[in-house]
């Protein structure tokens, strides 16, 4: 990586006194090297309860049928692919960041690429729960993959789009999957050269021997950048098939050709709300403040406008077209939306996707941490309702009206959803108690540039135009975990 | 070579160590532990690794092995000697009666799995009513009564004999009564046993009751013309129908009949003659004949009479007192327009009643007399045996019982505990009875209170014949051996008077040899062979005679007066009750069966519950909801019932149907289901009447309706066309867009139908005419009889959970200032909704060419077959539920439960014994899979194999789907579109054809026709 001096006008990426190579391996080891600490058993605690209710919920469904939904004739599909949609979108973030920021050399991105690729991963496994807890003979699961069989030609069928969803989410799954665990290796190793004992043992398996070589790292490199690659046109098919569930039917509301746009820019939105929900609380509680600044969170919050306005921007134009075409079923359900039953539902939808996150055009409000997490749940709510808006409100009024009926969810709807998310939860938090939460090695890289000391000794040799050093101060100060007075006396 | 070469294993060898040398010593270097294995010692030694390899194989083959045996087998026993008859796996058909209508009764293996009617049949010609279809089911029912009971404890049929036998001998001596009391009996051996029964107890008395009573009817005939009988109306002659109250379509005397004829003036091949009759109803709540009028007015009670009186006026201009304006203007324009129009039609009219009130069928009489109707569209003298009963007699018989008068009663198919107004009365009365027998099937609310239970047969069990119009004969033929150890209640009357012939075999035998076969030109065994073929003998009918009305009507005007005095509810949280039955209850004899509770009522689309129906205005009035609990006092009785927005129900009344509330005999029954209104009747001027002054009270309490449909508009939507009779006649492809107003549309994509079945023999269409579907629901029944289609309950209902593969969607829509108001923001405007307008529409399966299903589904478990018809195979289904979800029509149902294998399912699916109603040649379906319509492709199988077999292609009408063939309307029709000459193409060619939603181009398989009414532009 470059070796230059970075401007003193760059915001600094990692902030805090006397930041060095081993410091940083402190601080992230310090929750994975250490007996978890109270809040970590507290939210473990509740995550598995959660999980627990999972397990007990989808058992439930099992035993006795799709039947202990609240699905009926005329809505076949509800809360499960509302939740399947919701995780798969949640699970986008990781991708992009991962992937498209490191092809555009954001550096910001690597404090934060390795939790937000975790989270993907784990929001994938829930968005893959719903898939197979939702078929009606879950054990014919099978049925749904290409395998080779004694019925003679029969294969799947290639024209369904929830074949190309099982395709477009397996293999997002499965590159996910290499692509953080190849970011992980150098930093598995880590933990093993500072580990004793059983410890150090499963870590150097799980390390794959990885030596520290010049070779080592330059291969490392390549085929980082090669998994960028690979994962980059999977941040736009995966939601792309998704949306394709919907896009290719033949229910009003449903049938739309902007949706695959529609609900990448959905999914990067809301995969984006759901990394601010997961590290504002786990900078704080793991003390990762000096990781994860101000600087990241505003950043996210930056893309959430603007993935949230380009939602905005699809949900105007689902409404003109709707009008535009004349087609009359089309314009009912869209009318449907704010005259029918499920109005309130919408304007959770258009509330808080649309006009809610619309605030974060005043910096006060992006540089708010309260205030982002408070928007960065409002965002997951409102995109939950989006989905729950397009699957149900349009399928409970379509063309017949005979058949027009609500859907009302049972406590298994409930149980199985709030178990959902007990499960990525507790996934999520053994992650961070066995595995660096944040990516050392590539932080580490960020040090170097960012040189702090260099910056500090400019300003004391008073090279620096008196402004510029004013604006990096100011900087400094609006970090919430950096004491101004260590800067004073600069 | 050298010899002295020396081969050594291991080191050990060569250098002969001591070690080695001892060890070599034994066979095993290493000591077996024998003596560890049988001291006990060596199952608690260290296992070495060997002896875990050995463990472990011996393991896995044992287990092996043992997976080896046969997994349990069902055996099933082969007929020792076949009867020659049965051919496992083919159906043989029976012909036998319902109700006097000749069927047929599809048998599998010995035992009956579907009714059908006789395509010969002289009433229906094959339809058949949804109660018909649903009898089957009853034969298998585990609630009947297994053996004759006394008391409290079952016994064998002697005993049971000996003891009837003696108490009836010791009330010979004592001089007491013997009541026979019976619900209408036509059936001419049946009443030959009771007539000889008569003969040998000189005290005994049949009285003829029905819980549903046509007293009125048949007194006003005697009345007016001296014949105490119920005309044989003929609908199909009538030109206009006026109808005061009389669900003719539905439920009043023989509906299914009065279906058939009603539809052949008004079908596709009358249409195209230009000919379609005219239909005014007036009525209070709205009926399957209400909405199927052309037009329909609602009418309270207490206003019924005088607008009879001033019909009467207005056809023959005289001035019967009492003649007065009514409170709404539209019903005496209505009436004027009747008037005039009757008096057109004259000859070809018919006006008729549903009132059960003498005086009201006397001027009904009067009027019908007027407009020349007896002779051409009523019949007096072939009449009709259907109902003959007589309330006076059943009041008398109860004053006889609390007089202490009667020693013993005998119910025969009679239930008044249930069905008596005037329950504790009648209780009180019968608790003096010494002797109560009951031939009941099932421990009814009658049959509990009885002494001794004699259970009949189910009459697919029975010999028998009956004769539901004058000259028309069936015969009944048992078609499976008593399920249960049941006697017919005939061959018990036989029995116990002592009658030379015990058998009722050949009673009905000797009473047919008697006269009736010769009737039929038959006679000796041959023509007995015959009979059992056809079913029936058809007597000439009798020239049906004109009848004048001679008597002075100012008595019964007064009469009317009176009563409509009496019924005007005057006063606060009072209306006019209304008592009507339902498509599916009926009287409520036939309760405990599932498929009957399961079918949606035809106009309100509720199950399982009765309601009381309001009006709109009255709900407003009454500051009630829908579903709001209240209680229905008449004359101190009361009930409590959820409410029901109708429209179309007349202002200031409520209407509440019978045959609901049942309390005993059957687990179904005493699940609950509805309240009994018939305590809600009045004996009034010598009759039971559905009339009456209700007050209402709310209980605060709310329920939810389990309704199959709750969205009733159709919100402007193509998916239902109409035309007025006046525009078909202009143009007959009015609104259809058939001729060129919906263009053709295009498809992206390359017609793989053209290279396919267009080119194949067969491609299985539909056609189903909208304006001859009455909708009464019988298809649904014939569907779930022959599809095995489960009963999910009122729960599972209420969670629209039903899985019928067909159903009719009823729309309303109404007629404000000559405008069709169909949309729901609209309607909410309306103040009234008096003005509707019906259509019923029957959805199944569309089996579209472009199936938006088979598309979505992930593993090519819904199918196009080569013949047009869209296939599922439930055991590739994985459930993703995405085919219902993509269905425009929303036909798919989906398994939420194994309602085959699950304890909150028992209604008949999870039954062992019920479970032999389930057609053969159909799955059940496992929970997790989607279903729906076939199209019976069992039938189409059945109908190609025997076309094969016959080397011959298959003919069209020879294969019927289940819903065609019960049709009483004809409206479905199906057949292979391949063939132009046959009816369904010939039905698809029609100008009022269209397609439900074609604008999607998914190419439907089933062509609807236009619903066509007969008003007049300013009507409509």
């Amino acid at each position: 990586m470059a070796s230059h001096k970075e401007s003193i006008i760059r915001e600094p990426l990692v902030t805090g006194k006397d930041i060095t190579y081993a410091k940083v391996t402190d601080d992230v080891l310090f929750p994975v090297e250490n007996k978890p600490n109270k809040a970590w058993w507290i939210g473990f605690t509740v995550a598995s309860l959660g999980a627990c209710l999972w397990v007990f919920a989808v058992s439930w469904t099992f035993w006795y049928g799709i039947g202990s939904w609240g699905l009926n004739k005329t809505v076949g599909w509800a809360w499960d692919i509302t939740g399947f949609v919701w995780w798969v979108g949640i699970g986008h973030a990781g991708t992009l960041i991962s992937a498209v920021l490191l092809l555009f050399r954001q550096k910001w991105r690597n404090s934060i690429n390795r939790s937000a690729e975790a989270m993907t991963i784990f929001a994938v496994i829930c968005a893959a729960t719903y898939v197979v807890s939702h078929m009606g003979r879950p054990w014919m699961a099978l049925y749904c993959l290409p395998l080779p069989n004694q019925y003679g030609s029969l294969w799947v069928n290639f024209n369904s789009p929830l074949i190309w969803d099982v395709f477009a989410i397996s293999t997002y799954f499965s590159v996910s999957l290499v692509f953080w665990y190849t970011g992980l290796l150098p930093d598995i190793a880590t933990i093993r050269d500072r580990g004793t004992g059983w410890y150090r043992r499963i870590y150097s398996v799980l390390s794959f021997g990885w030596t520290g070589s010049v070779k080592t790292w330059q291969r490392f490199e390549t085929v980082s950048l090669i998994l960028a690659g690979i994962s980059t046109p999977l941040v736009l098919s995966v939601h792309t098939i998704v949306s394709m569930d919907f896009a290719t039917s033949l229910e009003p509301g449903w049938h739309t050709t902007i949706f695959p746009p529609y609900f990448v820019a959905g999914a990067i939105f809301s995969g984006f709300a759901m990394v601010q929900t997961l590290l504002l609380v786990t900078r704080k509680v793991l003390g990762l403040e000096n990781y994860i600044t101000m600087f990241h969170i505003e950043s996210m919050n930056k893309i959430i406008l603007v993935t949230g306005s380009v939602v905005g921007v699809a949900y105007i134009t689902e409404f003109f077209i709707a009008y535009y075409s004349g087609g009359e079923y089309e314009q009912y359900t869209f009318l449907n939306r704010f005259i029918g039953p499920y109005w309130w539902a919408a304007c959770m939808m258009y509330g808080c996707n649309v006009l809610m996150t619309q605030v974060m055009w005043f910096k006060k409000v992006r540089t708010n941490i309260a205030m982002s997490w408070v928007l960065s749940i409002i965002v997951n709510i409102g995109m939950w309702f989006e989905r729950f808006v397009i699957i149900v409100t349009s399928l409970h009024r379509d063309y017949i009206p005979s058949s027009w009926a609500m859907f009302y969810p049972t406590w298994i709807d409930v149980s199985v959803f709030i178990g959902s998310i007990g499960v990525f939860f507790t996934l999520f938090l053994l992650f961070i108690r066995v595995l660096p939460a944040i990516a050392m090695a590539e932080v580490k890289l960020l040090l170097k540039e960012q040189s702090e000391h260099g910056k500090r000794k400019q300003i004391e040799e008073g090279h620096l135009d008196p402004s510029q050093v004013e604006f990096y101060k100011e900087n400094l100060i609006k970090f919430d975990s950096v004491d101004v007075s260590e800067y004073e006396n600069a | 070579m050298d010899s002295n070469k020396k081969y050594w294993k291991g080191l050990e060898e060569l250098n002969n160590t001591p070690e080695f040398v001892e060890k070599n010593k034994h066979e095993f270097a290493e000591p077996i532990p024998i003596e560890d294995v049988l001291s006990g010692d060596g199952l608690l030694g260290k296992t070495p690794r060997r002896d875990f390899l050995k463990a472990v194989g011996f393991g896995v083959g044992a287990v092996t092995l043992a997976a080896c045996q046969k997994v349990p087998v069902h055996k099933s026993i082969p007929y020792l000697i076949k009867p020659e008859e049965i051919t496992p796996g083919v159906a043989n058909y029976y012909s036998s009666t319902y109700e006097g209508h000749a069927i047929l009764v599809k048998t599998r293996e010995g035992r009956p799995i579907k009714i059908e009617g006789n395509p010969n049949d002289v009433l229906a010609k094959g339809g058949l009513s949804a109660q018909a279809q649903a009898s089957v089911l009853d034969l298998y029912d585990v609630n009947r009564v297994k053996a004759p009971v006394q008391g409290t404890s079952e016994l064998e049929w002697s005993d049971l004999d000996d003891y009837v036998k003696l108490e009836l001998a010791k009330l010979k001596d004592s001089g007491k009564k013997i009541r026979i009391v019976s619900s209408s009996i036509h059936s001419p051996s049946t009443l030959a046993v009771i007539a000889d029964f008569i003969t040998e107890f000189p005290a005994a008395k049949h009285v003829s009751y029905d819980a549903v009573s046509y007293t009125g009817i048949i007194q006003a005939n005697q009345n007016s013309f001296g014949k105490a009988v119920l005309p044989h109306y003929n609908f199909d002659k009538a030109d206009v129908i006026v109808s005061f109250g009389a669900d003719f379509l539905g439920s009043w005397i023989s509906p299914v009949e009065f279906t058939a004829q009603y539809v052949k003036n008004r079908n596709n091949k009358s249409l195209q003659s230009k000919k379609m009759s005219r239909h005014i109803q007036f009525e209070t709540g709205m009926s399957l004949a209400g909405t199927n009028a052309d037009v329909r007015i609602p009418l309270k009670p207490s206003e019924e009479g005088i607008a009879l009186i001033n019909l009467y006026n207005a056809i023959t201009g005289a001035t019967l007192p009492g003649s007065k304006k009514l409170s709404d203007n539209a019903t005496n324009n209505a009436i004027t327009i009747a008037a005039k129009e009757l008096q057109a039609a004259k000859g070809k009219a018919l006006v008729v009643a549903g009132s059960n009130d003498v005086a009201t069928q006397v001027l009904v009489n009067a009027i019908n007399a007027a407009l020349g109707s007896y002779g051409t569209t009523i019949d007096l003298d072939n009449n009709s045996n259907q109902y003959n009963g007589n309330d006076a007699d059943l009041v008398e018989f109860i004053g006889e019982a609390k007089r202490g008068e009667v020693g013993a009663v005998l119910f025969l198919n009679a239930n008044p505990v249930y069905d008596y107004y005037n329950t504790k009365e009648l209780t009180d009365a019968l608790s003096k009875v010494p002797l109560k027998v009951s031939f009941a099937d099932h421990i009814d609310e009658t049959a509990a209170i009885c002494n001794v239970v004699a259970p009949n047969h189910h009459y697919l069990e029975s010999w028998g014949d009956d004769n539901a119009i004058a000259g028309y004969y069936t015969i009944l033929q048992p078609t499976i051996n008593p399920v249960y150890n049941t006697r017919q209640a005939e061959e018990s009357l036989l029995i116990w008077s002592n009658n030379p012939v015990k058998v009722y075999y050949t009673y009905v035998r000797n009473n047919w040899d008697k006269g009736i076969l010769a009737q039929g030109g038959l006679s000796g065994q041959k023509g007995w062979e015959t009979l059992l073929q056809t079913g029936f003998i058809s007597a000439a009918a009798k020239n049906g005679g004109s009848y004048a009305f001679s008597r002075d009507l100012n008595a019964v005007a007064q009469t009317i007066l009176t009563q409509s005095t009496q019924l005007a509810a005057s006063g606060d949280k009072k209306l006019e009750l209304h008592l009507y039955q339902t498509v599916a209850m009926r009287d409520g004899k036939r309760a405990n069966n599932p498929w009957l509770q399961e079918l949606p009522d035809p106009v309100s689309k509720v199950t399982w519950d009765n309601f009381a129906a309001l009006s709109l205005t009255d709900l407003k009035k009454l500051n009630l909801q829908e579903g709001d609990v209240i209680t229905v006092d008449v004359n101190g009785s009361s009930i409590a019932l959820p409410v029901l927005l109708q429209p179309g129900q007349a202002e200031g009344t409520l209407s509440v149907a019978v045959g609901y509330g049942r309390t005993k005999g059957g687990a179904v029954i005493e699940s609950g289901v509805g309240k009994n209104a018939f305590p809600l009747h009045s004996f009034r001027n010598g009759t039971l009447q559905t009339t009456g002054v209700a007050a209402i009270s709310a209980t605060g309490d709310s329920i939810v309706l389990a309704q199959t449909q709750t969205h009733h508009s159709y919100e402007g939507r193509s998916v239902i066309r109409e035309a007025s009779f006046t525009e078909y006649k202009k143009n007959p492809y009015k609104n259809s867009g058939k001729d060129g107003a919906h263009k053709d549309y295009k498809s992206l994509w390359e017609d793989y139908s053209d290279t396919e079945y267009k080119t194949t023999a067969y491609n299985w269409v539909m056609a189903i005419d909208l304006n001859a579907c009455t909708g009464c629901g019988a298809c649904v029944v014939a569907c779930n009889a022959e599809n095995n289609v489960p009963v999910v309950g009122r729960d599972e209902v209420r969670r629209r959970r039903e899985m019928h593969w067909i159903r009719i969607d009823r729309y309303y829509s109404f007629n404000e200032k000559g405008e069709s108001i169909t949309e729901e923001h609209e309607i909410d405007k309306l103040t009234n909704l008096n003005n509707v307008s019906v259509v019923h529409q029957p959805m199944l399966c569309q089996h579209c060419d472009h199936a938006p299903c088979e598309t979505v589904c992930p593993v090519l478990a819904t199918v196009h077959s080569s013949e047009g018809l869209n296939h599922m195979a439930y055991n590739r289904c994985v459930g993703t539920r995405y085919c219902a979800n993509n269905c425009p029509y929303k036909v798919r149902r989906f398994n939420w439960f194994n309602y085959w294998n699950d304890s909150r399912f028992d209604n008949y699916l999870s039954n062992e014994h019920t479970q032999l109603v389930l057609n053969p040649d159909v799955t059940t379906r496992f929970r997790g899979v989607m279903e729906k319509c076939s199209m019976c492709v069992q039938r189409i199988q059945a109908g190609k194999l025997k076309a094969k077999i016959e080397k011959r292609p298959v003919k069209d009408g020879d294969i019927k789907v289940a819903c065609q063939q019960t049709c009483p309307a004809n409206a479905i029709v199906f057949g292979n579109g391949n063939d132009p000459d046959s009816e369904v193409s010939k039905a698809l060619r029609s100008e009022r054809t269209y397609y439900v939603l074609e604008e999607l181009n998914v190419q439907p398989g089933i062509g609807y026709q236009v619903k066509v009414r007969n008003t007049t532009e300013l009507e409509a």
